[in-house]
């Protein structure tokens, strides 16, 4: 018994290795790999790759499996094999000897077969490495000596000022001449400069770039933004804000070299900063490319023979250069153009207010008809301020829901006699399913008797609304029903989705931004392309991204549904700038508002009917 | 919809309408949600309802023998009145019917217990 396992066992090997060799060989006849009997960084999986639908998931997963750590996966598209490249020597052999033979990620659970190579073949480098640079962009390599770059080290590292340690900076040290650059809004104030100027060790670099320089907006910087990275240190993928800086920007490399990421849309270019390289932003690289750097101890770059190599990164300093914009940006690339994103032009105003019912419509009523069960599986737990207020009335008090969806706040407070309505009949079948009190209608006419109700409230509904005095009318109506001394409460949206540099639930739930995988810019620039392909592009205003920052007042917001289609439907919203609820609220007859607040990316107010008494 | 709900109701938005209260109630199916009976709830919810559209809704679901067509004055007293509101408010719910606009004739229908009071634009 024993002994025929162990035959059995050597028989698998032999099997392995023969395997192994037929592999090889077939690689070999596509591209330059070498085998090595010793352990190397590099290891060949030769019988499974991106042509057998491999993913690279699936094979970190393998691998993490081992203890084994990789720094990157090569994959080539259309081929049966691809490469790891380990962290160490121990990595790769924690991997091989955990999968060579084991691990069964070949087609249909077929065991895969792994190899130790010398090098990565020279085409593994091609697909990554071999891109032209987006356009506007330049390195110069060289272009400060290592003396001069210990002169600058020392003249930033003896003033400046220091940006608070905190949410994604809290991997960097960053310093500021000449104007701080404010992380929490991408941008500066001009009003304030800083004592500190950039330091004049910095001058002997603006006469190296005369031969650029005749098509910039500046010939000289003034502002200079230090950042030192620590090796695993990085910084996400952005665009820096068009309306703050001028074209070009500028940042010299010390200390390090460093693998930048270039990305527009689904493109991406892999850029090498050597240290002391000067690299310089312009045109479409600085307006229309998000730059990033991964958080990664180890870069993989082209190695002299064509290959790919790995690369230890060092302490890093980067020095830079902008010069202030000071006034809207004029660029010709809209898509991450903040000013462009932001501006709402007048005839906007018009062309909302005539096409107000339309708008509402197609862009609220249509759409929550057609989502209204996987909207509703979505809005079930109440927001505790709302609560509290129902909890605040008498018992046996008549609370209406104006704009109750599906009723979650008609059940909060028993005691009370709480009847709702809405424009949306599925979302008010699914209340009345519940047992609620529930009726039609729209809240610009609502069919209850004036001063009949002790309490009112309105959550997120008038932010539907396409136009302030529609907006208005709806204020106006709650305060009709009122009975005086009677209570409304209203939430709606607000632009600002921040609170004191604290995110909503919103943005919070916004997972690959919070991680620092991606940006908002990024998911911008990618749902513009999908929507663009989806929907037809007439449409009357931007297009919102969801668990992003609002860019503008009135926008369409995707709904996309759960089932196989994945349709996306686009809801018209206008969120709130800060009191502007409270400005709507002065504007309503005979009531006055009783408490302001924000709660979770809402604008709330509460306002009362002033009794007859009081007037 | 339950007859404390109607006791709001009113088509007074409709253009020209004056008062537009009570709704022309018909019934054409109801059914009865039996709910606990609390004399306080009732006695406590009655100031806010209009006493006519709570006899005229007695009416239509035939229960005119259990309420006077006048608010009686010392209600709190009368459990056994305070009951039979509580029935007739909310226990008894409309499922199909319609409520009409008693100025203009406007039919509101009711389906699905679910009273639709939408008015088209033109209509406001
Ligand atoms: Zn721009």
């Amino acid at each position: 018994m024993h002994v025929e396992e162990t035959q059995q066992k050597v028989n698998k090997a032999k099997k392995a290795d023969k395997k192994q060799r037929r592999c090889l060989a077939i690689i070999k006849s596509d591209c330059e790999v070498s085998p090595s009997a010793e352990p190397t960084p590099y290891l060949a999986v030769l019988n499974v790759g991106l042509s057998n639908g491999l993913t690279e998931e699936c094979l970190l997963t393998e691998a993490a499996a081992t203890g084994g750590k990789v720094i990157q996966v090569v994959m080539l598209p259309g081929k049966s094999y691809c490469f790891f490249i380990c962290a160490s020597l121990e990595d790769s052999q924690l991997i091989y000897e955990g999968m060579h033979n084991i691990s069964t990620i070949g087609q249909q659970g077929a065991v895969a077969y792994l190899s130790y190579i010398r090098q990565l073949p020279a085409l593994a480098g091609k697909s990554e490495w071999n891109k032209p640079l987006p356009r506007g962009l330049h390195i110069i390599a060289d272009f400060v000596t290592e003396e001069e770059e210990s002169t600058l080290l020392r003249a930033i590292g003896e003033d400046g000022r220091t940006s608070e340690g905190t949410g994604s900076l809290k991997h960097r040290n960053v310093k500021h001449f000449g104007f701080e650059f404010l992380y929490g809004t991408n941008n500066v104030d001009p009003s304030k400069p800083l004592e500190q100027s950039i330091p004049s060790a910095c001058d002997i670099l603006w006469p190296r770039l005369n031969s650029f320089a005749s098509t910039w907006d500046w010939s000289s910087p003034d502002q200079l933004t230090v950042n030192e990275y620590e090796p695993g240190h990085g910084i996400p993928p952005h665009v820096d804000t068009h309306s703050a800086f001028l074209d070009p920007i500028l940042s010299l490399s010390l200390q390090s070299d460093v693998v930048m990421d270039f990305r527009r849309g689904d493109d991406q270019v892999q850029v090498r900063l050597p240290r002391r390289s000067l690299l310089i932003m312009s045109g479409e690289a600085r307006y229309d490319w998000t730059h990033g750097i991964r958080p990664k101890h180890i870069d993989v770059v082209p190695s002299a023979s064509g290959g790919l190599t790995t690369q230890a990164r060092g302490k890093r300093t980067s020095l830079t250069f902008r010069r202030l914009r000071k006034g809207p940006c004029d660029c010709s690339y809209p898509a991450l153009c903040d000013t462009q994103q932001t501006k709402v032009p007048q005839e906007l105003h018009a062309s909302l207010a005539a096409q107000a019912i339309t708008l509402e419509q197609q862009n609220v009523h249509e759409v929550y008809d057609k989502i209204a069960d996987h909207f509703s599986e979505t809005r079930h737990t109440p927001w505790p301020q709302v609560s509290e207020f129902l909890d605040s009335f008498e018992p046996q008090s008549v609370v209406l829901d104006i704009g109750c969806g599906n009723g979650k706040y008609l059940s909060c407070n028993p005691l009370l006699l709480s009847v709702g309505c809405d424009r949306a009949q599925g979302l008010l079948a699914v209340g009345r399913r519940k047992g609620q009190n529930v009726f039609r209608c729209d809240c610009l006419v609502v069919p209850v008797r004036s001063s009949s109700i002790d309490g009112c409230i309105s959550i997120a509904v008038i932010h539907h609304l396409a136009t302030k005095e529609r907006r208005l009318a709806a204020l106006q109506e709650m305060a009709r029903v009122l009975r005086p001394g009677g209570r409304a409460l209203v939430y709606v949206w607000a632009k600002d989705q921040r609170k004191n540099d604290k995110k909503s639930t919103y943005l919070r739930q916004n997972k690959a931004v919070n991680k620092e995988r991606t940006t908002e810019q990024q998911q911008r620039q990618k749902q513009h392309q999908e929507l663009e392909q989806q929907l037809s592009n007439n449409n009357p205003l931007p297009v919102h991204t969801n668990r992003t920052e609002f860019q503008q007042q009135d926008v369409l917001v995707p709904w996309k549904t759960k089932d196989e289609q994945k349709t996306t439907y686009l809801r018209y919203y206008h969120v709130f700038e800060e009191q502007e609820l409270e400005n709507l609220v002065s504007q309503v007859h005979e009531v006055q508002l009783i408490k302001s607040y924000y709660d979770q990316g809402n604008h709330c107010a509460i306002f009362e009917k002033i009794s007859k008494n009081s007037l | 919809m339950k007859l404390s709900t109607y006791n709001f109701l009113t088509s007074v938005a409709i253009k020209g309408v004056k008062v537009g209260f009570p709704l022309k109630l018909t019934i054409n199916k109801k059914e009865v949600v039996e709910s606990e009976f609390n004399p306080t709830f009732v006695e406590r919810i009655l100031p806010k309802l209009d006493w006519s559209a709570v006899y005229g809704a007695a009416q239509v679901a035939e229960l005119t023998e259990d309420i006077p067509a006048v608010q009686p004055e010392n209600i709190v007293e009368n459990e056994l009145l305070l009951q039979k509101l509580h029935h007739l408010l909310f226990e008894i719910d409309v499922l199909e019917g319609q409520l009409e606009c008693p100025e203009t004739g406007r039919v509101f229908p009711i389906s699905d217990g679910i009273p639709n009071m939408l008015l088209n634009e033109d209509e406001v």
